[in-house]
């Protein structure tokens, strides 16, 4: 009985079994690499390093919720990544314009996905397999196979700058007292309802958690010169995201389509076109990938985003995504890149060889999954 | 050795402390059956599963004995070995095989090298068939060629193939027509006489009536009465179920009918995969304002598919004029019925009724969400407040909102589809099948909602299967016969017999518009 009852916790509380798992890579790496895993530059590096894939993700969690799947995506990256350079380095246009321009074409990437996948009833998968192909020769056509360097230094900034620590406080400040306030005025809320409320203790320990963990963030973040660009936009998005899944008629109707489409479509909502933003939001992180993947690398490669899907989709499987659709949290699919990132720069520090970094990689992918099936289908 | 084949004493199961079975006995006979009574949510399923062995030995209390000795299965596979097999209220046939295939899986009869020995499967299969009567069907076509009525049959085949001396058949009637249950029914009878033991589960209480010997009546997980049939009448059973008298199961109420409100100008509809059949064929019909229209009809005789296209949910090419209170209005699909003040309950809760994944309360609201929405984000306590009301209107049992709508009885799931398509205020309300797979106390509730719908002055649609029902609530009845419309009556002294007739007449030649 004592293993199900764990089971049964860990089905409950699946985003605090990750936290756990999270905990326990932090620990097995700090031990062998004697210390060195968890010092403040390692792990600015590791959250910078994870950006990519964690707002690929945040687009692919949607793109799976909703019953579909999204192969192209790391091609995709490739692309506007490239596109990106172009502009920069070619057209010298002003960095407002490249990005805005790069934000347009991957949305209208993805809305072309999406409309095939849709109104011409394509299968996601082949529509992104074969995107998977043909953007990345559409990349290595204009790039004409070579890298595009070096990018402006404005550029670079998106991805290898720093948010000065005083802005970083002051946003941190911010955020605690907002969240604050958001617990307090859910309170009230439920009171004006006359709605069963947690014990007011447990709210008060979740805020100081919460405090402490953003504490701890950053101060940890300002030992290495302040919140890397990247992880800023990361989790503005992560908040944008969570905020659209969990308070939005648009992020409702994600999961409706994903748990069951034919009744979401009976209930009088255009699924078609519910599918349609989806992959036009995962074109837009993807828009979002390529420009943080440029800067980081400070040049244009045509193999930029090579995996990137596959990255992605593990990170969304591992962060606890249902395969079948309709349930899935984005906070989860950012933990699931955490966990990938993790192992990538642990296993790296070891120096431990390639071909084993992704024997390890998969099998935890197939062992998350795991334990989630096994603790999800046993009562 | 006692008389009975199948002896269940003090059976007891626990979900996570709930208790959903409690000491239930169950005895049967050889060739005798058991018909197994009790509402929605009383624990039948469950007892079948512990029988069936989905519920491994070990995981429940109690004792089962098997033709004398204790079973202790540990899966399907182990009572089936026994000779115990259920027949799911869900068809588990896979459409794309042939007859034959489907009624030898899994003990395939193969030739040496194990390549497939269809000869012999045909023959034998031919051979089954024959002796349960069954006509007029081809072992050698697959099975989706075949109506749910057929299927049904094919799945007793297959059951008696493996051996069968105990059959579970679980709501076996629930997509069939009069006349495939009384076919059914009559193999039943045969089965009984050839000393095959059958637990007989049905909310239809006439067919329990005509087929089963004892009754066993179960409710909230506990025992009520095991008594036989002949001392009992279908009031007794109906209270036993429920646990009170229920006078009146069609609680008719007055109310006015005014002018016509809604009308549907030749409907056609074409099959999805042979555009050349018409499953639909150039019907009309008009509603009034309050009006109670029941649709009857054979099962595929097009009933649901001239819904769907009122509906603009057809999936296949269709042609249809919808008016409205007078007015043409261009219904292309779902959205624009309902904002044309178009409301359908469709037939099949579980595909096109229920989002598992999403709580009771979310299901209510999934059709009026942006009325909840200052600039696309939703006010969660005007939501949960609209939620409350509803629940407590339509007196859906459910401990939270937030509860799964999946874990819920079908009664209450049906109640909380109907919710979803009642907030939009529709002025014209679609019901296919409304009451199917429903306890007797939700029907009640439901047929009540009807009355007191209409008394505000919406136009009901009720398409169903179960003439009483039909004939109990509806105001004025349509009969659709093989995509045709074969009768328009006011309910006035109308008979069960008049409808059928109608529903099975050779079309009257009639000359051709030009």
């Amino acid at each position: 009985m004592g293993t199900q009852r764990v089971m049964h916790y860990f089905a409950r509380y699946k985003i605090l079994a990750l936290l756990l798992a999270i905990a326990a890579i932090w620990v097995f790496f700090f031990f062998l690499t004697q210390g060195a895993f968890l010092t403040p530059r390692n792990l600015s590096n590791l959250l910078r390093q994870m950006s990519i894939t964690g707002l690929l993700a945040c687009g692919m969690v949607f793109v799976i919720i909703a019953g579909e799947i999204d192969l192209s995506v790391g091609s995709l990256l490739g692309l506007v990544g490239g596109v990106a350079a172009i502009l920069d380095f070619s057209y010298h246009l002003p960095i407002v314009l490249t990005v805005l321009v790069t934000m347009v074409l991957g949305v209208l990437l993805g809305l072309f996905n999406g409309y095939l996948s849709t109104y011409q009833r394509i299968p996601s998968f082949i529509v992104g397999l074969g995107g998977m192909l043909a953007y990345r020769g559409v990349l290595l056509g204009i790039t004409a196979g070579s890298t595009i360097a070096p990018v402006s230094d404005s550029l670079v900034y998106l991805g290898q700058g720093y948010l000065p620590p005083l802005a970083g406080d002051l946003l941190a400040a911010l955020l605690f007292i907002g969240l604050t306030m958001l617990t307090v005025r859910q309170r009230q809320d439920r009171a004006r309802y006359q709605l069963a409320q947690v014990p007011r203790w447990q709210d008060v320990v979740k805020v100081i958690a919460l405090g402490l963990a953003l504490l701890g963030f950053l101060t940890t973040l300002n030992a290495y010169g302040g919140i890397p660009v990247p992880v800023l936009l990361l989790l503005a998005i992560m908040g944008i995201f969570t905020y659209i899944a969990n308070q939005t008629v648009f992020g409702r109707r994600v999961y409706a389509v994903g748990s069951n489409m034919e009744a979401t479509r009976l209930s009088g909502i255009n699924v078609n076109r519910v599918k349609l933003a989806i992959f036009g939001l995962m074109g837009l992180m993807c828009a979002f990938g390529g420009l943080v993947n440029t800067a980081r690398l400070a040049a244009g490669s045509p193999s930029a985003g090579t995996m990137g899907e596959l990255d992605a989709i593990a990170a969304c499987f591992i962060g606890g995504t249902s395969m079948r659709g309709g349930s899935g949290t984005v906070f989860g699919a950012v933990i699931g890149a955490l966990v990938m990132a993790s192992l990538d720069n642990g296993m790296s520090m070891l120096d431990v060889d390639a071909f084993w970094q992704m024997i390890v990689k998969g099998s935890i992918l197939v062992l998350a999954v795991w334990i989630d099936v096994i603790s999800g289908s046993k009562r | 050795m006692s008389d009975y084949i199948l002896e269940m004493t003090g059976i007891g199961k626990s979900f996570s402390g709930i208790k959903a079975l409690d000491g239930i006995d169950l005895r049967v006979a050889p060739g005798e059956c058991v018909g197994l009574c009790g509402e929605n949510g009383a624990g039948k399923s469950t007892l079948m599963k512990v029988l069936s062995g989905v519920y491994p030995h070990g995981s429940w209390d109690g004792k089962i004995l098997w033709q004398g000795q204790e079973l202790k299965a540990g899966s399907v596979r182990d009572t089936e070995r026994a000779g115990i097999v259920i027949i799911h209220q869900e068809l588990m046939l896979v459409p794309q095989l042939s007859v034959a295939e489907n009624i030898f899986m899994g003990r395939e009869l193969t030739r040496p090298g194990g390549r497939m020995n269809y000869a012999a499967m045909y023959r034998r299969a031919e051979a089954l068939l024959a002796e349960l009567n069954i006509e007029g069907i081809n072992v050698a076509q697959p099975v989706m060629n075949y109506g749910g009525g057929h299927q049904q049959l094919i799945e007793i085949a297959k059951a008696l193939n493996k051996d069968a001396k105990l059959l579970l058949l679980d709501e076996p009637s629930s997509s069939l027509t009069a006349s495939e249950i009384s076919t059914l029914l009559k193999i039943v009878r045969d089965l009984k006489k050839k000393g095959v033991a059958c637990v007989y589960i049905s909310h239809k209480l006439d067919e329990v009536e005509a087929v089963c010997d004892t009754i066993t009546v179960i409710r909230d997980g506990h025992h009520v009465a095991t008594q036989p049939m002949k001392a009992l009448s279908t009031e007794r059973i109906i209270s036993m179920m429920v646990g009170r008298e229920i006078k009146n199961l069609f609680p008719r109420e007055p109310h006015a009918i005014g002018d016509v409100i809604f009308e549907a100008r030749h409907v056609t509809c074409y099959d999805v995969v042979n555009p050349e059949r018409k499953r639909v064929d150039d019907i009309s019909f008009s509603l009034r304002r309050g009006e109670i229209l029941g649709v009857a009809g054979l099962v595929g005789a097009g009933r649901t598919e001239l819904m769907q296209a009122v509906f603009g949910a057809y999936p296949g090419e269709y042609s249809a004029e919808i008016l409205v209170e007078g007015q043409v209005v261009k219904i292309r699909n779902p959205v624009d019925a309902i904002s044309a003040g178009i409301g359908m309950v469709p037939e099949d809760r579980k595909r096109h009724g229920i989002v598992p994944q999403l709580g009771v309360g979310q299901n209510m609201t999934l059709a009026v969400l942006p009325g909840f929405a200052h600039l696309g984000r939703i006010d969660a306590a005007a939501e949960l407040n609209t939620i409350h009301t509803a629940m407590a209107r339509l007196s859906v049992k459910a401990a939270s909102p937030a509860l799964s709508i999946a874990s819920l009885s079908g009664g209450n799931q049906q109640k909380a589809v109907l919710t979803k398509m009642l907030l939009p205020d529709p002025k014209i309300l679609i019901l296919d099948e409304p009451t199917r797979g429903v306890d007797v106390g939700a029907k009640y509730e439901i047929y009540k909602l009807i009355f007191e719908l209409v008394q505000r002055g919406i136009s009901i649609i009720m398409v169903s299967s179960e003439l009483p029902e039909i004939l109990g609530i509806s105001d004025r009845v349509l009969v659709i016969g093989e995509g045709q419309l074969r009768g328009d009556f006011v309910n006035q002294d109308l008979s069960q017999e008049q409808i059928l007739a109608a529903a099975i007449k050779q079309p009257t030649p009639s000359p051709r518009a030009a």
